[in-house]
């Protein structure tokens, strides 16, 4: 196990091709997957936890259960629609990292918009009745709820991010873990080991828990200085 | 102008019960009553916010300012918290000078005190004209000395721009310095309305007798 850790560190510090091409490949697909969800969830949730419409709580209970999903589920679903006898197979889009990123982000949005739903539906009556009173339009009204939103936007973001980054159920069933295509860190962590080749695996892990510890101390900042 | 006589329910039980009453332009009207006697139900269906029974449109039909008794704080400074309802700087400085507001202008409205934050919310409102105003107790979290600067502020934006006000409040003393009318509220029914001084010194009614006996008026 020593060697192994000895071999990752000199991965890491060598920048092995490798190494690099999953972290590239892993990079591209956590960020694409956790903005598109957020730009998506983060409406989505606001309207979700502030309007007053007669399906909404079975929309908030639908959500609730989404956000269950399991990956492997949704990678199923995904493999039956565009595999080689799915209804989309002419898009040949299995195995690569667009349908992996469009899994993650079936998988992801639901989590945004309840994290957010949840935020709204605790400050939209109190604002609404103050905006209410004061005369306020609805848009002017809808512009100050996401206004007080930007704050657990940027929670909400690492949330969606954390799940993309270490999510292996989906990816690994859309994407196929190629080797130098589709392999992103948690596959390559789970076929590495599996393979006996621990010091690679080490190293990921190593560097998918620094990615998350830096990610988290960024936003962390970002906040603690927004609510200056 | 006089309000449409409503009622409202939670629930199928019948929480307030009110006749028209009259809201004379350039008046404060104040409205007392124990807790649960209706004050706040009240002041949310003439201002909108809650729909009366039957579909009785019992909202005032005119540009009306309602003040909650808890007002949101928005996440900018005190200062554009209160432009958000008027940009006229000269006002803004009249008001928060009044309320003891300036120095706190460019704190986060966030992070004000309970006092402070009802003082920023009567200073946000006031910085529009209304027809009506109500106020649900607007000066429970303040101090004295605020609250003596708030009701001049309050009957100066009366008589200023003639709108009729309508003040919840708990304190019969608030009500006999700044209102001409008064309206006490038991049980979800109005019992008795009159002038104010006039109410206070020789009620009429049993249940208005006990209650400033209660409270000591």
């Amino acid at each position: 196990m020593q060697t192994a850790l000895q071999k990752a560190i000199a991965l890491i510090l060598s920048a092995d091709r490798e190494l690099m091409n999953i972290l590239g490949t892993t990079a591209r697909m956590t960020l694409m997957s956790s903005l598109l969800a957020l730009l998506i969830g983060v409406p989505l949730g606001i309207l979700l936890g502030s309007a007053r419409f007669r399906a909404r709580q079975a929309l908030v209970v639908l959500n609730r259960t989404l956000m269950g999903m399991p990956p492997v589920v949704c990678g199923l679903l995904f493999y039956m629609l565009f595999s080689g006898v799915g209804p989309f197979r002419h898009l040949h889009a299995l195995f690569t990292v667009r349908l992996m990123v469009l899994a993650q982000v079936v998988l992801i949005t639901p989590i945004v918009i309840g994290s957010m739903e949840t935020f709204a539906a605790g400050v939209a009556p109190q604002l609404r009745e103050t905006a209410r009173g004061l005369l306020f339009s609805r848009g002017k009204t809808f512009a100050l709820l996401v206004n007080e939103c930007v704050y657990p936007i940027f929670s909400t973001y690492l949330l969606g991010f954390s799940r993309a980054i270490a999510e292996v159920g989906a990816v690994a069933m859309v994407g196929g873990a190629i080797a130098w295509k589709t392999n992103v860190m948690t596959t390559a962590i789970m076929q590495y080991t599996n393979r006996g080749n621990f010091s690679l695996g080490i190293a990921l892990g190593i560097i998918l828990l620094g990615v998350s510890l830096v990610v988290n101390a960024l936003f962390s900042l970002m906040q603690w200085r927004l609510s200056r | 102008m006089k309000t449409v006589p409503f009622t409202k329910s939670y629930g199928g039980a019948t929480v307030l019960t009110m006749p028209s009453v009259e809201l004379a332009p350039g008046t404060v009207t104040a409205v007392i009553g124990a807790n649960g006697s209706g004050k706040s139900t009240l002041a949310k269906v003439l201002a909108g916010l809650e729909p009366a029974d039957k579909k009785t449109r019992a909202e005032l039909d005119a540009r009306v300012g309602y003040l909650p008794q808890k007002s949101f704080a928005f996440r900018m400074s005190l200062q554009r918290n209160i432009a958000l309802n008027g940009a006229d700087e000269e006002r803004m400085a009249r008001i928060t000078q009044a309320l003891g507001l300036s120095a706190l202008a460019k704190r986060s409205a966030k992070r004000l005190s309970g006092g402070e934050t009802a003082k920023m919310a009567l200073a946000r409102l006031l910085m529009a004209d209304y027809d009506v105003l109500i106020l649900d107790e607007p000066t429970a979290a303040m101090d004295m000395e605020s609250t003596l600067a708030a009701e001049q502020l309050i009957t100066g934006a009366c008589a200023e721009t003639g709108c009729a006000v309508l003040l919840i409040t708990h304190s019969l003393a608030q009500a006999e310095r700044t209102a001409g009318r008064l309206l006490f509220l038991h049980r979800g029914r109005l019992i008795e309305q009159g002038e104010t001084k006039r109410m206070l010194k020789d009620p009429k009614e049993p249940e208005t007798k006990a209650f400033l006996e209660f409270y000591g008026a």
